[in-house]
């Protein structure tokens, strides 16, 4: 694997595993009011997220690792605490920052959650002007704060 | 007759002094037989008073031998009464013994009745409690999908309500921008009310401990988080010392919570107002009420004050979905006890509760 060494977070991409389009559309919104520039990638369900991050075959370790995994958890084929089991299992993505960003908090999506070792729990507020403001605190947060695992090499 | 037949062969002799001596010794002979006679009779009488001797004794012996024998037959009148007394309380026994069985038979009618009653309630139980487990895995799964579902469509409106008012504001004149505003506190209300709504769903869902619980200090920690929301407000909390439940201490903050943030809320119009949490007897249970001196409530309608989204006061007036009650009493119940109010218009409020003593609590 061959990531781009050093590549800070601010460069990298965000991946968003959201299959509702409205929510896709306001959290791009979100992002944009908030002057967070990153590429945003939209896996639509947990197969094409798994995809994305733990790619087979002939694209195996060609991809870089986002910066960031905002991760819903109700999705369609798989859901978002399979995505999250697989991708700690993984020895290439095993410390990438996954943030779960959902409707609900259910105390067992939560328990569940950081068992599988997520590393945040955010849950999107209904009124947008709060959500602005918590995608801002991630941005923040995730994106310039935070200092990134260093990439793996394989 | 000899001396007869001596008389008469000499009678018809020649009747000389031979005669005479003939006579005499006749006489004689008649006198030998006659003492001979006498002696036979006074043998024979002798032998006849022997006999008579004989018959007395005889006699007596009989006597003796019926009274032995009249004695003997009372004996067995005696013995045959006792015999038909005994035979008599065989008989009540006996007869005893027949509803002794009859009573037997009818209890293990009975008991065999009961059993199959038993029976038939097991299985009602079972199914029972398969229905609720059914239903508590229905409600879970409700929840779940309520939690995660309904609140999306709420985002959507919101969200995009702001991006219209944002990217079209030219194209919207005040009534317009008016209206996007009514739709968003629409859709803080439907927020909140499916908030709270979980919030009472999770009150029956959530497993319940048994623990010690500090009443005194939960209220006084939650007053604490109220007056810090609201710093502003002149708010006096009396809070009795050593109440102390039995109970799960999450559900019972959540109770705690929710009477005291209404009165915190219903006594917002007084200058100071007055919050009270202390505890009562009530029929020998220990009853905890919560007072305050706001605005109260007509007892007219107590009844629906902790039904689940019943509310005594408009949203205008006083903010909320009316779950705040309806969890309080499901927090109670589930605690085993019992809800209540009792109020007047404009001079204040009184809730109580009651917890089921320890032995008692409801697994």
């Amino acid at each position: 694997m061959t990531p781009t060494v050093g590549s800070p977070a601010s460069k990298r991409d965000i991946l968003l595993v959201e299959d509702n389009p409205d929510d896709v559309a306001l959290t791009l919104r979100a992002l944009k009011k908030n002057n967070i520039a990153n590429e945003v990638v939209v896996a639509k369900d947990g197969a094409e997220a798994l995809d994305r991050l733990l790619p087979q075959g002939a694209r195996a370790g060609r991809a870089e690792l986002p910066a960031i995994v905002l991760l819903d958890l109700k999705l369609p084929k798989v859901d978002g605490l399979e995505v999250l089991r697989r991708v700690r299992a993984d020895p290439r993505t095993r410390l990438l920052p996954v943030v779960i960003l959902t409707s609900s908090r259910e105390e067992q999506d939560i328990i569940r959650g950081y068992d599988l070792g997520a590393n945040s729990y955010v849950r999107k507020p209904v009124d947008f002007t709060e959500f602005v403001e918590a995608v801002k605190n991630l941005g923040l947060y995730w994106l310039v704060l935070n200092e990134p695992p260093p990439p793996v090499e394989t | 007759m000899t001396a007869v037949d001596a008389y008469s062969d000499n009678a018809v002799g020649d009747g000389g002094p031979v005669d005479a001596q003939n006579y005499a010794s006749a006489i004689l002979n008649i006198l030998d037989d006659a003492a001979e006679e006498k002696a036979r009779l006074t043998s024979t009488e002798r032998a006849v008073l022997n006999i008579l001797d004989d018959a007395a004794e005889e006699k007596a012996r009989l006597t003796s031998t019926e009274r032995a024998v009249l004695n003997i037959l009372d004996d067995a009148a005696e013995e045959t009464a006792r015999l038909g007394q005994t035979q008599l309380a065989v008989l009540n026994i006996l007869d005893d013994f027949d509803i002794e069985k009859k009573n037997v038979q009818e209890v293990n009618v009975q008991l065999r009745s009961e059993i199959a009653e038993r029976s038939r309630v097991e299985v009602a139980l079972r199914d029972a409690k398969s229905l609720a487990e059914t239903a508590s895995h229905e409600l879970e799964t409700f929840s779940y999908s309520v939690s995660h579902d309904l609140r999306g469509p709420l985002r959507a409106i919101d969200g995009f309500s702001q991006a219209l008012s944002e990217d079209n504001a030219d194209r919207l004149d005040d009534q317009g921008r008016q209206h996007l505003k009514r739709i968003r506190s629409g859709v803080q209300r439907m927020g909140q009310l499916i908030d709270d709504l979980l919030k009472l769903a999770g009150v029956t869902r959530a497993e319940m401990r048994h623990e010690h619980v500090d009443l005194s200090a939960l209220a006084r920690d939650v007053a604490g988080e109220l007056r810090e929301v609201e710093p502003g407000r002149a708010v006096e909390v009396l809070v009795a010392d050593g109440l102390v439940a039995e109970g799960d201490p999450r559900l019972l903050r959540v109770a705690i919570a929710n009477l005291l943030g209404n009165a915190w809320k219903f006594t917002r119009s007084r200058e100071t107002a007055r919050i009270e949490l202390g505890a009562t007897d009530k029929d020998g249970t220990t009853a905890y009420f919560v007072r305050d001196n706001g605005v109260g409530f007509d007892m007219t309608y107590a009844g629906k004050l902790f039904g689940a989204f019943q509310r005594l006061h408009s949203s205008a007036e006083f903010e909320g979905t009316g779950i705040g009650l309806a969890t309080v009493h499901r927090v109670v119940a589930r605690h085993g006890g019992r809800t209540w109010a009792a109020g007047e218009v404009d001079r204040g409020a009184t809730f109580y509760f009651t917890l089921a003593q320890r032995e008692e609590l409801p697994t």
